[in-house]
């Protein structure tokens, strides 16, 4: 996840999880922005359009990191 | 010049600035953007990575970060006296972070960063820096200096400095018929109708995209929307590194300390001051 907004800077990173958590538990995304104060579209995009494909190559990662480093 | 604050909430303001000029408004707002100094992670060492980022990547998530600031304690690297390229207690203060993964998938944030000045400290404990895998391990030393905006984005300490015209918007009341369509086409709804009457609510929120006078009926337009350029709005918000009260501050002393730079050459080169 970005920690900052591409266009305006502002701080978004530290409300993915909660945006995540919330829109997987059935929220409607816009309202749960709304409610994180997250106003400017821009920033509203990032999270929006975000998708954690880190926890994919962790996935990958996996079979290399078993026992030892 | 005159300052009337509209709202002032958690890091954001918004003023208006009266009897002034966008030339004004302009040299404070790209001082905050790229002058007013704040505190962002600029070196770091790792001692152990073994996670799915490489070092670089790592670093830059780590720069972005916005952090507290104490410009009282702490000064320009440029400007420290000590010179040195790792700098000094002046001029950095120092993070740690040692995690790693022992039992299953680990986070980490942005709250793992152990700072050894109380002072400093990331303005969000849940940003997230990556995750690690079971057995990965994460280990380094960061530096954290003062910078300003123009080097580098991560030390710009807003992310909303802008303002705009006040408008003026003018019903003609002989040619209106209140058919309300402009009250309709108003994306913001600063106009109402008040006994057959339209009346506007709220000038200050008007955006000036012209639609209220596009959508009269009358030929021409019974709305008048102009604007004054002496009547400014100023909305700023800080990314929480600095108060938004403190950066639009820190960007009056700096706009000062230029203007007496200039009035102080000037008078050695014409060798009269007035
Ligand atoms: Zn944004
Ligand atoms: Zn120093």
């Amino acid at each position: 996840m970005p920690v900052r907004c591409f266009t305006c800077g502002g701080l978004i990173g530290d409300k993915w999880e909660e945006f995540r958590s919330r829109v997987d538990g059935g929220e409607d995304a816009g309202k749960v922005l709304d409610s994180l104060g997250v106003t400017r579209y821009c920033c509203r995009r990032m999270l929006l359009s975000h998708l954690d494909i880190l926890d994919e190559i962790l996935e990958f990662s996996k079979k290399f990191t078993k026992g030892s480093r | 010049m005159e300052v009337k604050v509209l709202e002032a909430e958690g890091n954001s303001v918004r003023f208006i600035l009266s009897q002034s000029s966008p030339a004004f408004a302009n040299a404070l707002r790209r001082i905050m953007i790229s002058e007013v100094p704040c505190m962002a992670i600029e070196d770091v060492f790792f001692y152990e990575n073994t996670s799915t980022l490489d070092d670089e990547t790592i670093a830059h998530r780590l720069g972005l970060i916005p952090l507290t600031t104490d410009l009282d304690s702490y000064v320009l690297p440029e400007e420290c006296e000590c010179k040195s390229e790792m700098g000094c207690s002046r001029c950095r203060a120092t993070a740690t972070l040692e995690v790693e993964a022992l039992d299953g998938r680990k986070t980490v944030y942005s709250g793992d960063l152990k700072f050894d000045d109380p002072h400093i400290r990331p303005v969000s404990d849940k940003i997230p820096i990556i995750k690690l895998e079971v057995n990965q391990k994460l280990k380094f030393e960061a530096y954290a200096k003062l910078g300003t905006g123009k080097k580098h984005a991560k030390w710009q300490p807003v992310a909303v400095a802008a303002y705009k015209y006040m408008p003026n918007i003018r019903i003609n009341l002989k040619k209106c018929d209140a058919c309300r369509v402009c009250v309709d086409a108003c994306p913001k709804n600063i106009l109402q109708v008040e006994k057959d009457v339209i009346v506007v609510v709220d000038p200050v929120s008007c955006t000036l995209c012209y639609e209220c006078v596009k959508a009269c009926p009358q030929d021409p337009s019974a709305v008048d929307v102009s604007w004054d350029d002496t009547t400014l709005i100023f909305n700023l918000e800080s990314v929480g590194g600095l108060s938004a009260k403190q950066v639009l501050f820190k960007a009056t002393e700096i706009l000062k300390k230029k203007a007496e730079e200039v009035t102080k050459k000037l008078a050695v080169k014409g060798g009269k001051q007035t």
